[in-house]
This record gives C-alpha cells, sequence and structure tokens, in this order.
C-alpha cells in the first residue's frame, strides 16, 4: 500500500517538475508580455488622465478615474490571456488533421478548449498580478468589495466566449485560404464594440444599441464593468448574456465543424 | 569556361540595384498568385485600421483630451504610422524577421550568395497585410489630409521617415539575435511597443517618458508629426531633425547587424540550428 | 590553378551550454551557464582536382556541415587554412561566390508561390548573367533537367522530385567551377534519383564541374562519385577511390533476425559482426565480401529458431562505425 503511495506520488512529482520545467521556457515569454502589458497600462493611464484633466472626484458615465484605471487593468488582463489557439487550429484543417484525429466535433473542439481554458487562466492571474501594480501606483488599491468577486464568475463565460468567437474565425480555414486577417478584425472588434478602451456606457447611444445585440461585451466589458461597479441586478443579466452566447456560439461553431469537416471528406483535404 | 571569369570581386551597386527590383517585382507576382487571398488579406486590414480609427474618433470627440489636437491630427496619426509600417514591410518584408531566419540558420544561403546580405534577405519578401496598411495610409491622407503641393510633400516625407525609423529600429532590436540566444519574442515585443506607441500621441507623454519617446525608443518621432511636420504652419525645423535621427538611427542598425553578422559567422556560439 | 580545394588543418572549436540533469541543473544554467568546448571539425586536410566527384560521408554530427560551411565562407574556422578555387573562403567570400553552387537538400532556393522560372531570372540577377547568355543557358538547362512541363508551374505544386530537379538545375545556371550537393536526393524515389545522378554526372563530365556532395545514399556514392572522404568526430577516416570503398564497406549488410527464444551464445562467423540488438532480437553485420550471405543464413538458421527477419544496406552510421572499429585493413592501406 505505502509503495503505490510512494510510487504515486513520486509519478505526479515527475509531472510536476517536468510542468515548472517547461513553465521556465515560458517566462521569459511570460515576462516580455508583462513588460508589454505594464507599457499599454501606463499609456492608456495617460490618456485617461487627461481625460478626466487630473480630477479624482469627477465621475463620468458612471465612472471614476479609478474605477476607469480598474477597468481597464481588468480588460487587459482578459484579453491578453488569450492563446494563440486560432493558429493551431487553422494549421490543423489545412494539413486535414482533424479528419482523421478527431471524428466528434464535441471531442475536438472540447479538447482546445480545455486546453484554452488551462492557460488562459494561468495567464489571467499573471496579467492581473502585473496590472495590479500599475494600477495600484498610479490610483491606489481597488475597493470594489464584491465586485472581484463577481469577476470571478464572469470570467469563465468570458474566456469561453472568446474561444468560440476565436474558433468560428478560425474554422473558416476549411473555405478561405488565409484568415489571419479576419483574426485581425475579431481582435479590433473586441477592442472596440467589446469596450477594451471605452466603457459602452461612454459611447454614443446609437453604438451603444448595436453594442447590446453583439457577443464581444461580454467579453471583456461585461466582467470589468461588474467588478469596477457591483450591481446584483445585473449581474445575473450579465450572466444570461454571457451564457446565452455561449450556447449560441457554440451552435454556430458545432455547425461549421461539421460542415468543414465533411467538405474535408468530399474533396480529400 | 566559368562564366564568371570577368565577374567582379565584389557586387556594384547598379547590380544590386537590379536584384532588389528584380525581388520586388516577383514579390509583387507572388501576391498576385493568390489574388482572392491576397485582396481579403489585404482588404481586412484596411477595414481592421478602419475601425479602430473610427473608435479613436469616437473617443477623441468625446474627449478632446490633448491640447492642440484635433480629431484630424489623430487621423492623419494613424495615416503615417500605419503608411509608414506599410511601405516598409512591402518593400523590405523580412526586417521584422532578421531573428527568427537567424535562429532558424537561413542566412546560410544569403552568405552562400554573391550580393551583400542585409539588403538581399530584408527585400526577399513582402507583407501582404501591409499593403493594406499602405493603402489605409494613403485614404487617410486622401480623405483629411493637405492635397496641396506642399501638404503633399510633407505627407511622403512623414511617409518616408516613418517607414525608415520602423525599419531601422526594429533591425536594430532583431540584431540582438547575434547576442544573446533565444531573442525572437524579446524582438517582436520590442516591435509590437514600437508599433503602439507610434500611434498615441506623443503630447500625451511628459518628462523622462517623453524624453524616452524621442531617444532611446524613437517612436515619438512619428508620433509629433501630425503637429510637428504636417500642419500648414510647421516649418522644417522638425522635419530636419527627424530626418538626422532616421539617419543616425539607420547608421547604428546597419553596422550593428554586420558587427553581429561578424560574430555569426566567426564566432564559436552555436546560435543556428541550421 | 588546377584545385578546386586546398585544406590545411582545418579546425573548428564551438563552446555548448552544458546542461546538468534535473531541475536544479536547469536552474542553475539559467543562473551560471557553463561551457564545455566541443571540436566541430578537428584537423582536416584535403586535396580536391578540379572535375573530380567527391562523396562527403559521415554519420550526423561528424561536423559535414559544419566543414562544408567553412569551405563556402559561410564560417570561419579556429584555426587551419583552406583554398578554394584560389579563394580564401574568409576573407574572399563574394568573390568566391560567384564560381561557386551550393544546394542544400533541405532548405530551398525557389521561391514558394512563384514558378521556378522566376527563381532562374532572380538568380541571374543574383550571379550578373549577361542577358543573351543567360536565357541561351536557361534554356539548355531546361531542356536536359526535362523541366519544360512544370517551369511555368507555382513550386508549391510541384513534387519533390521535380522541385529537387529544379534546385540542382538553377545551381548549374551561372556555371559555377565547383558545386557544393548537401543532401540532393533525400526523400526521392529511385528513378527519380537515378535520372538526378545522370544529369549531374554529365555536366561534371561536359563542364568540369567539381562536385562536393554529401549524401546519406550508398547509391549516389556508387553513381556518382569516383572518391569517398569520410569523416567522424571531425576527423577524415577515410580518403579511398569509391571503388576500394565499395569493395570493402558498400558490401556491408545488415541483418534483423527476432528469434523465438533467447540465444544460448552468439554465433561466431567470419566476416560477422554480432550484436545483441534487444531480448531475443540479435543486429548482424554481414561482410558479403568476406562470407557469402547463404553461408550466413544457413548458419543461423542452422543455430536459432528464427522468427523474423530483416536485411537491408546499413545505415551510414553502422557503416562508418565499421570501418572507424575494425577495419584496419583499410586504414592501412592509405586511409588518412
Amino acid at each position: 500500500m505505502r509503495l503505490r503511495i510512494a510510487s504515486k506520488l513520486r509519478k505526479y512529482e515527475a509531472v510536476g517538475v517536468i510542468t515548472v520545467r517547461h513553465q521556465l521556457a515560458y517566462v521569459t515569454d511570460f515576462i516580455l508580455r508583462s513588460l508589454f502589458l505594464l507599457l499599454i497600462l501606463y499609456v492608456f493611464i495617460q490618456l485617461w488622465s487627461a481625460a478626466y484633466a487630473g480630477d479624482t472626484e469627477a465621475v463620468i458615465a458612471g465612472f471614476t478615474l479609478q474605477q476607469i484605471v480598474w477597468y481597464l487593468v481588468f480588460t487587459e488582463s482578459l484579453t491578453m490571456a488569450s492563446p494563440r489557439v486560432a493558429e493551431k487550429v487553422e494549421a490543423e484543417v489545412k494539413q486535414g488533421d482533424i479528419a482523421t484525429r478527431l471524428l466528434r466535433p464535441l471531442s475536438y473542439i472540447g479538447y482546445h478548449l480545455a486546453a484554452y481554458l488551462g492557460e488562459a487562466a494561468l495567464r489571467f492571474f499573471v496579467h492581473l498580478a502585473v496590472g495590479s501594480l500599475i494600477a495600484w501606483l498610479f490610483v491606489g488599491p481597488p475597493d470594489f468589495g464584491l465586485g472581484l468577486g463577481a469577476l470571478a464568475l464572469l470570467a469563465p463565460g468570458s474566456f469561453i466566449v472568446a474561444f468560440l468567437l476565436l474558433m468560428t474565425v478560425a474554422l473558416c480555414a476549411f473555405w478561405v485560404e488565409e484568415t489571419r486577417g479576419l483574426e485581425f478584425v475579431l481582435q479590433k472588434l473586441k477592442f472596440t464594440v467589446g469596450g477594451m478602451l471605452l466603457p459602452l456606457e461612454m459611447m454614443p447611444d446609437w453604438l451603444q444599441s448595436i453594442c447590446a445585440w453583439l457577443p464581444f461585451q461580454a467579453v471583456l466589458y461585461v466582467p470589468a464593468r461588474m467588478a469596477v461597479s457591483y450591481d446584483a441586478e445585473l449581474l445575473r443579466t450579465y450572466l444570461l448574456i454571457q451564457w446565452g452566447w455561449v450556447a449560441a456560439l457554440g451552435v454556430v461553431v458545432m455547425l461549421m465543424y461539421r460542415r468543414g469537416v465533411s467538405k474535408l471528406h468530399v474533396n480529400g483535404g | 569556361m566559368s562564366m564568371a571569369d570577368n565577374r567582379p570581386e565584389r557586387a556594384k551597386p547598379v547590380a544590386v540595384w537590379r536584384l532588389v527590383l528584380t525581388c520586388w517585382k516577383l514579390n509583387l507576382a507572388g501576391a498576385m498568385e493568390f489574388r482572392m487571398s491576397f485582396l481579403l488579406t489585404a482588404g481586412m486590414m484596411f477595414v481592421n485600421n478602419m475601425i479602430w480609427l473610427a473608435f479613436w474618433g469616437i473617443f477623441f470627440t468625446r474627449f478632446p483630451v490633448v491640447n492642440g489636437w484635433e480629431l484630424q491630427d489623430v487621423m492623419l496619426l494613424w495615416a503615417i504610422s500605419a503608411g509608414g509600417f506599410g511601405w516598409a514591410s512591402m518593400l523590405f518584408g523580412n526586417f521584422t524577421r532578421v531573428a527568427t531566419m537567424t535562429a532558424a540558420g537561413e542566412l546560410d544561403l544569403y552568405l552562400a550568395q554573391p550580393k551583400p546580405v542585409l539588403i538581399h534577405l530584408l527585400v526577399s519578401r513582402m507583407s501582404l497585410t501591409a499593403i493594406g496598411d499602405f493603402l489605409f495610409g494613403l485614404a487617410i491622407y486622401a480623405w483629411v489630409g493637405d492635397h496641396s503641393w506642399l501638404g503633399a510633400f510633407r505627407f511622403g516625407c512623414g511617409l518616408l521617415i516613418s517607414g525608415c525609423l520602423f525599419l531601422f529600429f526594429v533591425l536594430l532590436a532583431n540584431t540582438l539575435v547575434f547576442y544573446i540566444g533565444q531573442s525572437e519574442g524579446l524582438a517582436f515585443q520590442v516591435f509590437n511597443s514600437f508599433l503602439a506607441l507610434t500611434t498615441y500621441p506623443s503630447d500625451l507623454f511628459r518628462g523622462a517618458a517623453r524624453l524616452l519617446l524621442f531617444t532611446v525608443v524613437p517612436a515619438g518621432w512619428i508620433s509629433y508629426m501630425p503637429i510637428g511636420l504636417l500642419r500648414e504652419t510647421a516649418g522644417f525645423g522638425f522635419l530636419l531633425q527627424a530626418l538626422g535621427m532616421t539617419l543616425l538611427l539607420g547608421t547604428i542598425s546597419i553596422a550593428a547587424f554586420y558587427y553581429g553578422l561578424r560574430r555569426y559567422t566567426s564566432g564559436n556560439q552555436i546560435m543556428m540550428r541550421s | 590553378m588546377n584545385e578546386a580545394l586546398q585544406v590545411e588543418g582545418l579546425t573548428k572549436h564551438f563552446r555548448v551550454k552544458r546542461k546538468l540533469p534535473g531541475l536544479g541543473g536547469s536552474l542553475r544554467a539559467l543562473w551560471r551557464p557553463s561551457y564545455e568546448d566541443k571540436k566541430a571539425v578537428d584537423g582536416i586536410d584535403l586535396r580536391v582536382e578540379r572535375g573530380e566527384t567527391v562523396a562527403f560521408l559521415g554519420p550526423n554530427g561528424a561536423g559535414k556541415s559544419t566543414t562544408i560551411k567553412m569551405l563556402t565562407g559561410i564560417l570561419h574556422p579556429t584555426s587551419g587554412q583552406a583554398h578554394v578555387l584560389g579563394y580564401d573562403p574568409w576573407r574572399q567570400r563574394t568573390a568566391l561566390a560567384y564560381r561557386i553552387g551550393a544546394v542544400f537538400g533541405q532548405k530551398s532556393q525557389l521561391w514558394y508561390h512563384l514558378p521556378p522560372s522566376d527563381s532562374f531570372e532572380l538568380m541571374s540577377r543574383v550571379y550578373e548573367l549577361d542577358r543573351a547568355v543567360y536565357r541561351q543557358r536557361r534554356d539548355l538547362l531546361i531542356e536536359r533537367f526535362e523541366l519544360g512541363q512544370y517551369i511555368d508551374t507555382p513550386v508549391r505544386r510541384l513534387s519533390l522530385g521535380e522541385r529537387m530537379r529544379c534546385e540542382i538545375a538553377i545551381a548549374f545556371l551561372h556555371r559555377p567551377e565547383l558545386l557544393f550537393l548537401d543532401e540532393p536526393t533525400i526523400g526521392l524515389d529511385a528513378i527519380v534519383k537515378q535520372r538526378i545522378r545522370e544529369l549531374i554526372a554529365e555536366l561534371n563530365r561536359e563542364e568540369g564541374t567539381t562536385v562536393f556532395l554529401t549524401s546519406h545514399d550508398p547509391g549516389d556514392i556508387e553513381r556518382l562519385c569516383r572518391r569517398a572522404i569520410v569523416i567522424d568526430h571531425g576527423r577524415v577516416i577515410v580518403d579511398e577511390p569509391v571503388e576500394r570503398l565499395r569493395r570493402s564497406v558498400l558490401s556491408y549488410k545488415r541483418v534483423v533476425v527476432r528469434l523465438a527464444e533467447e540465444p544460448t551464445e552468439l554465433a561466431a562467423l567470419p566476416g560477422v559482426e554480432t550484436h545483441r540488438e534487444a531480448p531475443r532480437v540479435l543486429r548482424l553485420m554481414v561482410d558479403t565480401a568476406a562470407v557469402g550471405m547463404t553461408e550466413v543464413l544457413t548458419e543461423l538458421m542452422a543455430r536459432y529458431r528464427i522468427e523474423d527477419m530483416t536485411m537491408e544496406d546499413p545505415p551510414m552510421d553502422d557503416v562508418i562505425r565499421a570501418i572507424y572499429q575494425g577495419n584496419s585493413e583499410l586504414l592501412e592501406e592509405g586511409g588518412a
């Protein structure tokens, strides 16, 4: 009995060691990305400080400067946490790997989702830690009480919607030669109508009504806004929005996958 | 015997120039090969930039934050940044990839040929997405730029300098590969950061940050152009200074490359995966 | 100037980071890396005359590509000298580059999305060929290498064999006096390989191009080259006409047998080297010049119960090892 435990422990230790060694290789990558994050946040803080004309008490569309800065930290952390799954999927589609590897859409998509979530969660925490440093430096500590808990609640939905959006673009590789252009557009839409830089409240009304119908707000705006300005009622609405989009996009992705794979079978990759 | 009997010992500038032209011609032909895909990619880039610009338009209309800057200036800033980066990536498309190429041993192919390594490898690729960026720059100029002869000249200078600054700075960052292994990630982030910094008005920054922006990370020279160069009221002082900076950066980056290349060929570090 | 290559004491040392085992080792390597000296090339002497066809062999890691890099001027040696076509490769790299050609089997010089004809044109600019001369030469090569059918098809749509034909044809475009070929037939099927060998041999005869070929393929060596230079651990261990090599080394065959039960003793047969590779598996290196295969097989079947058997040409590594370890005859008779 003891032997089995011992050997199991040793196995986990070995896995742990390998994982850590793997991560060490990623450490430089993390550091570099964190530096970029710091730079971007610094630029945005300058921008918004100018917008508030340095007035820390002013409230614009319901946000104080402090709230805006932390809002940015959250949206940036979420957006930079996204691993580059689209390239992987595109490559697999191009090579016709999908047809042979995994036949059921749930397995293939599910596999990538699991990998995505794992990596995204780790990256998110690292970015959050780094981003918090600079926000703390400029506008002081976060004071959002339940808001942070709500962030945790809304983060999974955010990741999954982001993942599904990426997948819809990546699976276009079944039909289109190059999806990189589409990825860029997706990213920009996330940044703009998704509320990365400008909370939806601050947009002109006509734009706000458009954004309300799009999935992008579920990724960045929804979790970040709830975090800096907690509202129980709204939380329920937000959860519905997120998971509603998960369902809708999930169906789209499945359909695309099935159609695409059958096309591969017909055309022979 | 060999056709090389009356061959020179070094490549003459005319011959190098002919090679460069041929590469550009072939790159364009290669892009045309994928007509649909090329249009889609370049077009998407154009759309991508438009979305971003529209957004900044909304932001700056709501918050006219930077003193002296108007919406038109912000738009022209984007035109210069995207346009400069665009042409540099079209004509010298490998400038962002020097570190990657070196680590993959691709330099050897160029070293085995009788042409100057740097220019040869730089012109051997044309970025398709960058065509979209370049066209975007021109489109914005057509929309809100100064269409007089002088205005066109100013914009042209701005594009030229912007592209050169991108080219030389990113090249310099890439030359780190000759000194530090594993520097592809670093070179990429430096490039990314530089690109980002060129798109925010330089007047946003003060003090030490501003100083850095005009020295160590010379993005400020690009991000000040709408005020310093493109305004009708601007003199040519800024232009001359920017030109000087460009020449300086060019000299440093090219020297760094060739010095690094000498290390690569004569050194005793295995950094090539060959 | 009758010599294509003249090399004396060529040496190249590298400093390689030493990776210590375990997690502690990896961390320590980040903090304070330790280096060890690796001799990739350890004193090579060579003399190759113009017009020769030389096979340059050796197991992986023997120093082949490092040597070729030094001869083309891409890499500078730690010590030693070389004259390639009369030029100093390190000080006169550009001048030399006009006169040599190189084909690296794994790295393509053709532009992927364009037809080979465009790459031809590009090379004509790289080597500054006169337009009329270039066109004539190109047409000749297209005809010889039978590229006419696909000269205008984008390279990405060509098969490997078609692509290699183009690569090699292009290498001859500027009439190089010396051609370095690094694994040019790797991955090709037998017919294509043979055709390419014939073409290279023809051009060698007609135009006097010296050929320096690196290959792991015994067929390349036998059919194309007259001389074989083998290096291992950075030193030349064999420098023989291929005729000699064929008789003494290329006649080896590798036989792998899986037995029904563990052998109690290993058969000792003359001309056969036996190794126990795995439980119940034996690997034999048979020198068919010294002993007939029938004899060997008869002996094996008499001694053991055999479940499975494969017979193949030995990989070059085995061949080299056989030379280095055992074949004193060959070494004494005038190898390096």
